[in-house]
C-alpha cells in the first residue's frame, strides 16, 4: 500500500516530521509512506492561482497516485498551522486531489495536548466540500511532550506509544481499502482536467482581454481586427458577408452557443433578451470562462459532459430540460465539433423547444400521442425534476456517474440566475467562499 | 473617540470583507476612527529559530497596540478561516504580543448565504488561545451572505436590517471597549503568562 506523508510545519526543526519519518521507517514492511514537502508552496491567494506551480502540481500527482494520506500536524493558537492550511487552500481551489482521499491525522506538541485542538480543527477542514477528504473517524493519535519522545536514533522510546501507533496504522490500512473499494473500481477522473475557468488557450484564444469583461466582444473584435458589416467571409461552402452570416444564425429556430475547446464561451445567436430565451445567455456574458457561466455545484456534471464530448465517448449528448409547463419540451444539445482531421474544436449547444415539431408532424399525419404502457419515466411532458434524474436513453457511452443531477446544471453559459442555496456555500473549495 | 484597526483577512484583491471594512471606516467616520490593515505581505510563518519577527509584523503590532480594538474582517475557506489570516496570527503571536487583552469585533463576508459562520468560529477559537489571549465581543456575530450583491456602486450597505444589525454591534463594541478596559485587574497576570507562553515550549 502506498501511502504519503505530509508535515504541517515548514519550520527548520519539526518533531511532525521527525514522527512520519519514524512511520516510514519503522512500519515499512506494513505500508511505503513517501514523504512529501510543503517547503515551497507559496501562500494561497485567490488572485494570484499558482495551482500551475511545480510545489502545487508535485503535491497534487503524489496524493492522486497515493492509497492514502497522512498528515501529521503541529499546533499553533489552538488550530493548524498557516503553513498547512494553504496547502490545503491550494488543493481544495481549481483542483481537487484529496476528494475521496482515505487521510489519518497524527500530531506531536512539545506541550501535553499533543496537538488535540489542531486535529479536530483539521478534521473539520478536511471534511469540508471543497477539500471532500474521507478522514478516519476515532484513533487520535496526539504525540504530547514531544522534545522527550525519540531517542538519538529519532525512535520512540515509549513501546506503548509505538504499539499505538502500530494498531493505529493497521487500522488506516484497513480503512484506506474500504474507502478505496467504495470509491469504486479505478474510476476514471480524467474529466477532472476540463478546466472550466479557461486558463490554458488554444490557437484561436484571444489573449490579453480580459475573458470577465462585459465588452470582451468588443475589445476582442478591435484587437483581432475582425470583420464586419459587409466584409465578406468564406465560408465551406459559399461566401457571405458577416451581416449576412448574422441574418442565418439568427434566424435559426433555436438558441445558438458556441464553447471553443478552450472551455471559453465565445458566441451566442443574440436574437433575443435574456428573459425571453429558453436557456439565457446576455451579451455581457460572450467571451466569459464556462466556470462563469454556471452554479458552482453544477460545475462538475458540466466538466464531465464537455469531457465526454472532447474524448469522443459521445458526440451529441441530449438533455430535457423540464419545468416549462406542458405546452413546451425544451432540449439542450450538446454537439461535438472537430476539424477536417478530427480535432476537437469545442461545443455547438443548440437548444430548441421540440413540441411544436412533434405537434405538427401528429397533426398532419393524423395521430394522436398515446402512453406507452411500458415506459417507465413519463415521455411526454417530463415537466417533473424527477424524470431529469431518471437516466436519460439518449445519453450515448455515457456512464452513470455522468448523468447531471439536475438538467440546468448542464447548459453551457446559462445565465440562468440560480438561486444560491446555502449548499453552495458547502460544496465550494477555498474558491467560492469569498473574500 | 475611539480608534481602531481593521485587519482584512484575506490577500485578495478583490474582496468583499474589504469592502465591508471600507463602509464601516466610512460609515461609521463620526463615532471611531478605523484604519484599514492588509496582510498580503507577511511571509509564511517558520517558527524561525533566531525569533526574528519580520518587520511587516511588527509595523502591525504597533498599530494594534496604540488602537482601542481590532475588528477582523474573515472569509471563510473550507470551512475556516483563511490560511493567510492565520499566518498574520502567528507572527502577532510570535515573541510579539499585541492581542493580550485586545477588544476585538469579529465579523465576515462570503459570496454564499452563510457568511462565513464556520470562519467566524474557527477565529474565535483562534484568538482565544494563550498566546493570543484576545478578548473578543462575547455573543455576537455579524455574517454578511451573498456579499457581491451587498453593497450599492458607491460602496455602501444595501440592506438596511444589515446595517441596522452592523450599526448595533458596533455601538455595542464600543461599548465593550470601555468595558474591558475596567475588566483590568488580571491584566498584569495576563500579560506575564503570555510572555511565559515560549514558542519552544508549547
Amino acid at each position: 500500500m502506498k501511502l504519503v506523508g505530509i508535515a504541517g510545519s515548514v519550520a527548520d526543526k519539526s518533531y511532525n516530521r521527525l514522527l512520519l519519518k519514524f512511520i516510514a521507517t519503522h512500519f515499512s514492511d506494513t505500508v511505503d509512506v513517501e514523504i512529501l514537502d510543503i517547503q515551497d508552496v507559496p501562500m494561497f491567494n485567490q488572485s494570484d492561482d499558482q495551482t500551475n506551480s511545480d510545489a502545487v502540481q508535485y503535491l497534487s500527482h503524489k496524493i492522486q497516485q497515493a492509497d492514502g494520506v497522512i498528515i501529521a500536524t503541529p499546533e499553533h493558537n489552538h488550530t493548524i498551522t498557516a503553513a498547512l492550511k494553504s496547502v490545503i487552500e491550494w488543493l481544495s481551489f481549481s483542483i481537487h486531489p484529496l476528494s475521496g482521499k482515505p487521510v489519518m491525522i497524527v500530531g506531536a506538541s512539545y506541550y501535553d495536548q499533543g496537538s488535540s485542538r489542531a486535529q479536530l480543527n483539521l478534521r473539520q477542514i478536511l471534511e469540508s466540500p471543497g477539500v471532500d477528504a474521507v478522514v478516519m473517524p476515532g484513533n487520535e493519535f496526539l504525540l504530547g511532550e514531544v522534545k522527550d519522545a525519540f531517542d538519538d536514533q529519532h525512535n520512540l522510546k515509549d513501546p506503548r506509544t509505538v504499539g499505538f501507533l502500530k494498531e493505529t496504522l493497521e487500522k488506516f490500512v484497513k480503512f484506506v481499502k474500504v474507502i478505496n473499494t467504495m470509491n469504486g473500481p479505478v474510476e476514471d477522473d480524467s474529466w477532472k482536467s476540463e478546466d472550466l475557468e479557461a486558463h490554458g488557450k488554444v490557437e484561436t484564444t484571444i489573449e490579453g482581454v480580459d475573458m470577465h469583461a462585459a465588452d470582451w466582444v468588443e475589445q476582442a473584435a478591435a484587437k483581432t481586427h475582425a470583420a464586419e458589416g459587409d466584409d465578406t467571409v468564406k465560408l465551406d461552402r459559399g461566401v457571405l458577408t458577416v451581416n449576412q452570416l448574422n441574418y442565418f444564425l439568427n434566424s435559426m429556430p433555436m438558441e445558438l452557443t458556441y464553447a471553443d475547446a478552450n472551455n471559453q464561451f465565445i458566441y451566442y445567436n443574440h436574437n433575443a433578451d435574456a428573459k425571453d430565451m429558453m436557456a439565457a445567455r446576455t451579451p455581457a456574458q460572450a467571451g466569459n470562462p464556462m466556470a462563469d457561466c454556471h452554479p458552482k455545484r453544477a460545475i462538475p456534471h458540466v466538466q464531465q459532459v464537455i469531457h465526454m464530448l472532447r474524448t469522443g465517448k459521445t458526440d451529441l449528448f441530449k438533455l430535457p430540460v423540464p419545468g416549462n409547463g406542458p405546452e413546451k419540451y425544451i432540449m439542450h444539445y450538446y454537439q461535438a465539433m472537430h476539424d477536417a482531421k478530427g480535432e476537437y474544436k469545442g461545443i455547438n449547444e443548440f437548444v430548441l423547444d421540440i413540441l411544436p415539431i412533434v405537434k405538427y408532424y401528429l397533426a398532419h399525419t393524423g395521430q394522436v400521442l398515446a402512453k406507452d404502457p411500458n415506459a417507465k419515466a413519463d415521455a411526454i411532458s417530463g415537466a417533473s425534476a424527477k424524470s431529469a434524474d431518471a437516466k436519460p436513453d439518449s445519453v450515448s457511452g455515457a456512464s452513470a456517474d455522468a448523468e447531471p443531477e439536475q438538467p440546468d446544471e448542464v447548459s453551457a453559459a446559462s445565465a440562468d440566475p440560480e438561486p444560491v442555496k446555502p449548499e453552495v456555500d458547502s460544496v465550494s473549495g477555498a474558491s467560492s467562499n469569498d473574500n | 473617540m475611539h480608534k481602531f484597526i481593521a485587519i482584512v483577512g484575506t490577500n485578495s484583491d478583490q474582496s468583499t470583507n474589504r469592502k465591508l471594512l471600507q463602509f464601516m471606516q466610512k460609515h461609521f467616520a463620526d463615532q471611531a476612527a478605523i484604519e484599514l490593515v492588509e496582510i498580503k505581505d507577511l511571509p509564511m510563518f517558520n517558527k524561525p529559530e533566531n525569533k526574528q519577527v519580520p518587520a511587516a509584523a511588527t509595523a502591525i503590532a504597533e498599530k494594534i497596540d496604540q488602537a482601542d480594538g481590532v475588528i477582523i474582517s474573515t472569509p471563510e475557506y473550507d470551512h475556516s478561516a483563511p490560511a493567510v489570516l492565520m499566518n498574520a496570527l502567528e507572527w502577532l503571536s510570535f515573541h510579539i504580543h499585541p492581542f493580550v487583552d485586545k477588544p476585538v469585533m469579529i465579523i465576515g463576508a462570503s459570496y454564499g448565504s452563510l457568511g462565513t459562520s464556520r470562519a467566524q468560529a474557527h477565529l474565535r477559537q483562534i484568538l482565544d488561545s494563550p498566546e493570543l489571549r484576545a478578548r473578543i465581543m462575547p455573543s455576537s456575530e455579524f455574517l454578511l451572505g451573498h456579499s457581491l450583491q451587498a453593497f450599492d456602486e458607491d460602496g455602501n450597505l444595501i440592506d438596511a436590517q444589515k446595517l441596522a444589525k452592523l450599526t448595533g454591534l458596533f455601538t455595542d463594541f464600543q461599548t465593550f471597549v470601555d468595558i474591558t478596559a475596567e475588566l483590568n485587574h488580571a491584566n498584569e497576570a495576563n500579560r506575564q503568562e503570555v510572555q511565559n507562553v515560549n514558542w519552544d515550549k508549547l
